[in-house]
């Protein structure tokens, strides 16, 4: 998957826990997803295990305190996902 | 520098089946603070709960030290709830009148206490259980003398509305204990996104805190930094 691809994947996971949803169009890998989409940081946990669902990937710890920009986010799920192969 | 720090969760906004996924909490709990589960001093405390009590601790200390280094990165598993109590008399508190600020009087066996070390340092912290909300405010004393912090309940969830209805809130406070000072209070954020207290364009040095999630909104404040002539 290209990084462009793993974004419009990220809409459809962020989707649920943005009450904007305008906001997702703009999103680019410089969002910081609690303070540009406005998420609670209480969904993102949610978003991790949603993303660990959709990828079939396992983040662990380290991984997933990255992943609230999401250039970052899109780094863990690449490394992840090329991790099984 | 000192700060504070303060979280709320709606637990209405919260999914039980979700938060009893070992995936999920195992994201949110150490095993060690897993063990603190069963411990005798928590009677009563569905786990679920129990999960998110520790989020809104752990999201408390966040939130104080980001003030000093405003790089950090919330990370819950690093943050380390060393012990935990249950309160001995539980607060009363009816939101149905709107809203809970604490009181002189309030001491800390009228709520969940906690010892978290984090970065090599320890903390303290004050929550509230309730079956809709857990509020928790933090310091580095454990006295918690000169922390002030309230919760309220609100009509409208969208965005604006929580972060303009928090900021009438704590302000409202702010000017009932800083009755002779100067002009308008507001609270802007910086450039890092922690709010101050500034008036007539000069920051006041209040360490604040601010929440929302959904219909609660929840705030705290620190008066032991504030010399009382400058206003």
């Amino acid at each position: 998957m290209t990084r462009q691809e793993i974004i419009d994947e990220l809409k459809k996971v962020l989707t649920p826990y943005t009450e904007d949803k305008t906001l997702l169009a703009g999103i680019n890998e410089q969002t910081n997803m609690i303070k540009d989409l406005k998420i609670n940081s209480a969904n993102m946990v949610d978003i991790i295990i949603d993303a660990e669902s959709k990828y079939d990937i396992e983040i662990d710890f380290d991984s997933a305190e990255k992943m609230v920009i999401v250039g970052s986010c899109i780094d863990v799920i690449m490394d992840k996902m090329n991790a099984k192969k | 520098m000192n700060s504070t720090g303060n979280d709320i969760v709606a637990l209405g906004q919260t999914s039980k089946e979700r938060t009893l996924d070992r995936r999920f909490y195992s994201q949110i709990l150490s095993a060690s603070e897993r063990s603190l589960y069963y411990r005798e001093e928590i009677p009563g405390l569905p786990f679920e709960t129990f999960v998110w009590l520790l989020w809104s601790i752990k999201e408390s200390v966040y939130k104080f030290q980001r003030r000093k280094q405003p790089d950090l990165v919330f990370a819950p598993t690093k943050i380390t709830i060393q012990e935990i109590n249950a309160p001995a008399f539980p607060s009363q508190v009816d939101l149905d009148a709107f809203h809970w600020e604490n009181k002189s009087a309030d001491r800390s066996s009228h709520f969940f206490t906690a010892v978290i070390l984090f970065e090599n340092k320890i903390y303290y912290s004050r929550s509230i259980v309730q079956d809709k909300w857990i509020a928790s405010v933090v310091d580095k004393d454990d006295r918690f003398e000169n922390t002030c912090w309230g919760v309220k309940e609100i009509e409208h969830t969208d965005h604006s509305s929580q972060s303009l209805a928090v900021r009438e809130f704590i302000l409202q406070k702010l000017s009932l204990v800083l009755p002779n000072h100067p002009g308008d209070l507001h609270i802007e954020k910086d450039q890092f996104h922690c709010p101050g207290l500034s008036s007539n364009g000069k920051e006041i040095p209040i360490p604040l805190s601010l929440a929302h999630h959904d219909r609660y909104i929840a705030y705290s404040f620190l008066l032991e930094t504030v010399q009382p002539t400058v206003y």
